[in-house]
């Protein structure tokens, strides 16, 4: 059994309007000192494999499914 | 081709929702529409509802949020078919039938690896993206099309260089990216460029003429074959002029700017 | 006997599954009180009575299914205790052929083949603590009643009542910032609507301090369906199974009816957090497909939305309307998570979930279908003719109550007191500054600022049956629009119109005369774009109806509501009542009747739009000018006290629209737009700014004082736009009703006589910037 953590974001130079816009929001609503919001993904799956499979496999969801190459990267860790 | 024998396939999945207008439209043009689920194509059904995507003419991918566009816009649908359908699907764009995808639909086919293709018919992986408007918000709103198409594409044949058609926008999710180099100049070499966004005067535009902030004001593009097109407004939704956002100032024909793209598609099958 | 705490009163039963019996029958005044708190009921002293009388005539104890059941049925969310007797007397009743049904949503005769539904409900309480989840199980739920009817839902309508967005007070304790709000029940609307792909045509917004504390989130759902497949929403006889479908039930929404009946407190967020429930628009989409596929298969007799009060509600209003009773084995139910309690289960208000009531020998028809969206159902029931609601768990009974006096809940006729109203003799007319001046001010009014920011957000068009949409003029250059206009069948050139109706200004001021002009103001949009009204839907938010004041309010305003309605012989098909909208301190809001009118058209190609459409125009003002400042925006603007509220009289409101009608039947209005807030300039300019063209005015020919002239908001009016070769016929035909005020010309609007003189560039900027320089995002 093992747990891996999928964290998904987007590119160096990928525009992120979702971070930019809380950004905005937050201060907006009178929180200062933020320098940057980054927005990403997670995704918590639960496996019954070992921990090496298990970060196998994540990086082969990754490239299925879970991001798009031109825009996001990935990032696979187990717990 | 007769255009009464022309069978579409228009596709959803829980969360597709433009499904109705698009088969609508099909019908408009004189072609059999019918709308059905993939899991039919996939044969995960009762053994009546089974359909086999070799028996179409026509494969449309409809707008909507198929999947509620968890993930990704348009990525659960496109994995779904692939692993399911992928070599039948490959057969059919080989074989030269026409594929539209509109909005969600063009979504899936980038996500799919049959948009931009500029290679191969189907990549293994995406070459391109879909990707948040430039505004950060969903955008539904008129927008203005020029045919940038030398003659390749399937879906303009009937429509003249550089002509103007009005279509809405309605998206979150529509600047086409890619990290291939000289992303335009190739699909300008490929002749892929099918729609680009201009103002209403035909010269190049700036938000909000462009929604959504793509590159070279791109809104649709084809396959190098010409047969797969995917764009992200919306032809269906103005098939007649009296669903297009200013039909009270005037409008020259009953018609809407958007049916020219589906009798551009069955004149080209009728030569078949 | 000494005194007995709720938590003695109530025996755990042995048992696998968590469930109590209540001692209530020898329960003292003081201890019935103490269950009802203890349970949550929210059940009065009285109530409880009732109740205990219940089970001393039964012969039993209750156990705590069955005393949530009963706090469910008896809360004024479920059955009116409150509203019914003043509804009945004023506006239920009103009878019209073409009244396909009465049902979960009203549906009215369309065509020869088609129906079309329509209804509107409240989802206050929730948004105000879950804006973003709050507004879209709103949606859902209302998506919900007209899916129930059989029919397709084809458009959305969300009139919103906030505080102001730029406001500089301080928010108290508890409450959020009315831009917060505003963001999350947007996207909230956004997100929902536009993943179900159901275009949100028209709504509107409303901004006034009393919503700060307690924001209001109406909405409306259209709906078209075949007459032949026209569904009721109960069963028809016994012995048929009920097919629990769509999502599974969880805690979520657990308490969400007694909720909506309480005030907002303070503490309302940390303890209410279970009230909220959270939407999936991607379980609705499928179960839209599957229930419209069994509505034209004819498969099933009866559907019903899972609404407030979840399965303790909707098994028995279903069982009951033919006298039948339900046998429901509760531990079929699918859940979200295990451990649910039974009376949980019982009353979760978890979304997205339906019922439908099937013959047996149709079951695996149903359930077939259910398969192929991959949507749950579960057969959880099947109707009896005992008359009452039985439930088992693993067989074992665990509830049996008469349906009759489960849903017959308590009436009330509480006392009101009838509401001080504004009249001319206590009319203050405000300083104003130069006219240029005023009319920026006015056109940067939130209430009449641009909602682009809004509705851009919306998707309008999906279903592509969109003929004139909320915004309309030139493209990217577009003003206001009264009512939008579907075309519902596709390859028919018949259109449903529908526009929002609702001034609660003017209603706070003299609820009666304020009733009467929110129906006014509906039906007066749909004239302005060609279409005959045909039905209204509304619904009608208020304060504490335990409170004389407030109660006097809403009478008067029903009052006014069916008066005008009976007059105009406009039947209200569906509808729905929000009480309690207040915030900590006493705050109440403004009385805000909701009126959403829908109207048809024969040919959506003579459709008119607001913006004008050339240079050298005529323009009329139609309907009459009255001195009746009282609520004006002129008056909320500038400081103005008093004054008559602008008085609808229907008789003439039906004459004039006749006429106006005609005129548009012959093709002889080029543009048409109703006035409403800032009365005539406010209209013209608007008219100004979507067509990207001046006017200039003479206003001579009206009598009365300039600015009465100008900014009166005198109800029944339009500004109509007619071709110089054209104005013969057309004034022959609108007789006394329409007055020449001027033409169309230059860049500017210029009133003759006065200093107002303004660009309509100037227009623009100030009525386009003004929200979007909250909310964000680029100016057009």
């Amino acid at each position: 059994m093992a747990i891996i953590d999928i964290r998904i974001e987007l590119k160096k130079g990928v525009a992120d309007p979702e971070g930019s816009n809380t950004k905005k929001t937050l201060e907006s609503l009178g929180f200062g000192g933020i320098k940057s919001v980054k927005s990403v993904k997670m995704f918590e799956i639960e496996l019954d494999l070992p921990e090496n499979e298990a970060l196998a496999a994540g990086e082969e969801y990754c490239k299925k499914l879970l991001a798009n190459p031109v825009v996001q990267s990935y990032k696979v860790t187990v717990r | 081709m007769k255009a009464e024998d022309v069978k579409v396939c228009v596709v959803r999945i829980e969360g597709t929702n433009c499904e109705d207008e698009m088969a609508n439209a099909f019908t408009m043009v004189g072609a059999q529409a019918e709308k059905v689920h993939l899991k039919q194509l996939l044969g995960q059904c009762d053994p009546s509802l089974k359909r086999s995507l070799e028996d179409y003419d026509i494969l449309a991918f409809p707008g909507g949020f198929s999947a509620g566009d968890y993930v990704r816009a348009g990525a659960i649908f496109a994995a779904r078919i692939k692993a399911g359908i992928g070599k039948d699907l490959k057969d059919f764009v080989e074989a030269g039938k026409p594929v539209l995808g509109v909005c969600n639909g063009f979504q899936i086919l980038v996500e799919l690896g049959l948009l931009p293709a500029l290679d191969e018919v189907m990549a293994d992986k995406p070459s391109a993206a879909l990707y948040n408007n430039d505004s950060g918000r969903f955008e539904c709103r008129p927008t203005v099309l020029r045919n940038d198409n030398k003659g390749k594409c399937v879906f303009t044949c009937d429509i003249g260089k550089g002509d103007l058609l009005m279509c809405p926008s309605a998206h979150g999710e529509g600047k086409l990216m890619s990290d291939i180099p000289n992303f335009t100049s190739r699909l300008e070499e490929n002749d892929q460029v099918v729609f680009r966004y201009v103002t209403p005067s035909g010269e190049k535009a700036a938000y909000p003429w462009n929604p959504n902030g793509s590159p070279s004001d791109i809104a649709g593009i084809c396959n190098p074959a010409g047969n797969v097109m995917g764009m992200m407004p919306h032809p269906e939704r103005v098939m007649t002029a009296y669903t297009a956002a200013d039909w009270t100032r005037g409008h020259p024909s009953e018609d809407g700017d958007g049916k020219k793209i589906f009798t551009s598609v069955m004149k080209y099958l009728s030569k078949k | 006997m000494n005194q007995m705490s709720a938590e003695e009163r109530m025996v755990k039963r042995t048992a696998p599954y968590d469930l109590c019996d209540i001692r209530i029958r020898d329960a003292s005044e003081d201890e019935l009180k103490g269950i009802s708190e203890a349970l949550s009921l929210g059940l009065s002293l009285d109530e409880m009575k009732a109740v205990q009388n219940y089970f001393i005539k039964e012969g039993r104890e209750a156990t705590d299914v069955e005393l949530q059941s009963l706090g469910q049925a008896w809360s004024e969310h479920c059955c009116y205790k409150s509203s019914k007797s003043i509804l009945k007397e004023f506006v239920f009743g009103i009878d019209r052929e073409d009244i396909l049904s009465r049902g979960d949503a009203g549906v009215m005769v369309f065509d020869d083949d088609y129906g079309y539904a329509l209804r509107v409900e409240s989802h206050n309480h929730p948004s105000a603590i879950e804006p973003y989840g709050g507004a879209a199980t709103g949606i859902g739920g209302i998506v919900r009643d007209v899916i129930c009817m059989g029919a397709q839902p084809i458009g959305l309508a969300d009139p919103l009542c906030f505080g102001p967005i730029d406001t500089k007070k301080e928010i108290p304790q508890g409450i959020k910032h009315p831009r917060y709000l505003v963001n999350g029940v947007v996207s909230g609307i956004r997100d929902y609507g536009n993943r179900i792909g159901i275009p949100t045509i028209t709504g509107g917004f409303f901004f006034d301090e009393s919503y700060t504390g307690n924001c209001l989130v109406n909405v409306c759902c259209l709906g078209i369906v075949k007459r032949d497949d026209l569904l009721k929403n109960y069963a028809a006889g016994p012995g048929e199974i009920m097919i629990l479908f769509g999502g599974r039930t969880g805690r979520d929404g657990i308490h969400g009816v007694n909720f909506a009946s309480k005030d907002i407190t303070s503490t309302s967020e940390d303890d209410s957090r279970g009230a909220v429930q959270l939407g999936d628009p991607i379980t609705k989409e499928p179960v839209i497909h599957a229930c419209l596929e069994l509505a034209q298969k004819h498969l099933v007799t009866g559907m019903k939305d899972l609404g407030g009060g979840g399965l303790s509600c909707v098994v028995g209003e279903m069982a009951i309307e033919l006298g039948c009773g339900a046998d429901v084995n509760l531990d079929k139910v699918p859940l979200k998570e295990a451990g649910l309690a039974p009376w949980e289960i019982w009353v979760s208000e978890s979304q997205e979930r339906m019922m439908c009531t099937v013959k047996p020998e149709n079951v695996d028809k149903v359930m077939a279908i259910f398969d192929l969206w991959d949507i749950i159902a579960t057969p959880v029931a099947v109707t009896t003719d005992t008359g009452h609601t039985r439930l088992f768990w693993d067989g074992e009974m665990i509830f049996d109550m008469d349906i009759e006096f489960l849903t017959g809940g308590p009436v009330y006729n509480r006392p009101y007191e009838l509401p001080k109203v504004s009249t001319k003799a206590d009319e203050v007319f405000p300083e104003l500054p130069a006219l240029n001046e005023v009319m920026k001010a006015l056109m940067s009014d939130l209430n009449v600022a641009s909602k682009e920011w809004a509705i851009r957000q919306y998707d309008h068009e999906v279903r592509a049956g969109t003929v004139l949409h909320p915004m309309v003029g030139k493209l990217n250059k577009t003003g206001p629009g009264d009512a939008s206009v579907l075309m519902p069948v596709p390859g028919r050139w018949k259109g449903l119109a529908a526009a929002v109706g609702c001034n609660p200004w003017m209603t706070g001021a003299d609820p009666y005369k304020g009733g009467k002009a929110c129906i006014d103001e509906a039906y007066r949009n749909v004239v302005a774009v060609g279409a005959v009204p045909n039905a209204f839907t509304d619904c009608l938010n208020f304060g504490n109806p335990e409170k004389p004041d407030r109660l006097g309010e809403f009478r008067e305003a029903v009052r006014g509501l069916g008066d005008i309605a009976r007059e105009l012989n406009i039947p209200i098909p569906s509808g729905n009542v929000s009480m309690y909208n207040e915030a900590p301190g006493g705050v109440y809001i403004l009385p805000t009747p909701m009126i959403v009118c829908c109207g048809l058209i024969d040919d959506v190609r003579k459709a008119v739009s607001a913006d004008m459409k050339k240079v050298g125009s005529c323009l009329f003002v139609i309907g009459d000018t009255k001195d009746e400042m009282g609520a004006s925006l002129l008056f909320r603007k500038f400081g103005g006290k008093g004054g008559d509220v602008p008085d609808s009289i229907p008789a003439r409101l039906k004459e004039v629209s006749g006429r106006l009608l005609k005129a548009m039947g012959e093709e002889l209005v080029l543009s048409c737009h109703d006035c409403s807030d800032g009365g005539l300039a406010v209209a013209v300019a608007e008219m100004c700014i979507s067509g990207q063209i001046g006017a200039q005015l003479d206003l001579t020919a009206m009598e009365g004082d300039v600015n009465v002239k100008l900014f009166s908001e005198s109800a029944s009016r339009w500004i109509a736009e007619v071709d110089g070769a054209d104005v013969t016929r057309f004034t022959e035909i609108m007789g006394d009703a329409a007055t020449l005020i001027g033409i169309t010309k230059g860049e500017s609007l210029v009133v003759k006589g006065t200093d107002l003189d303004i660009s309509v560039d100037e227009l623009r900027s100030a009525w386009n910037d003004p929200v979007w320089k909250v909310m964000g995002g680029d100016v057009e």
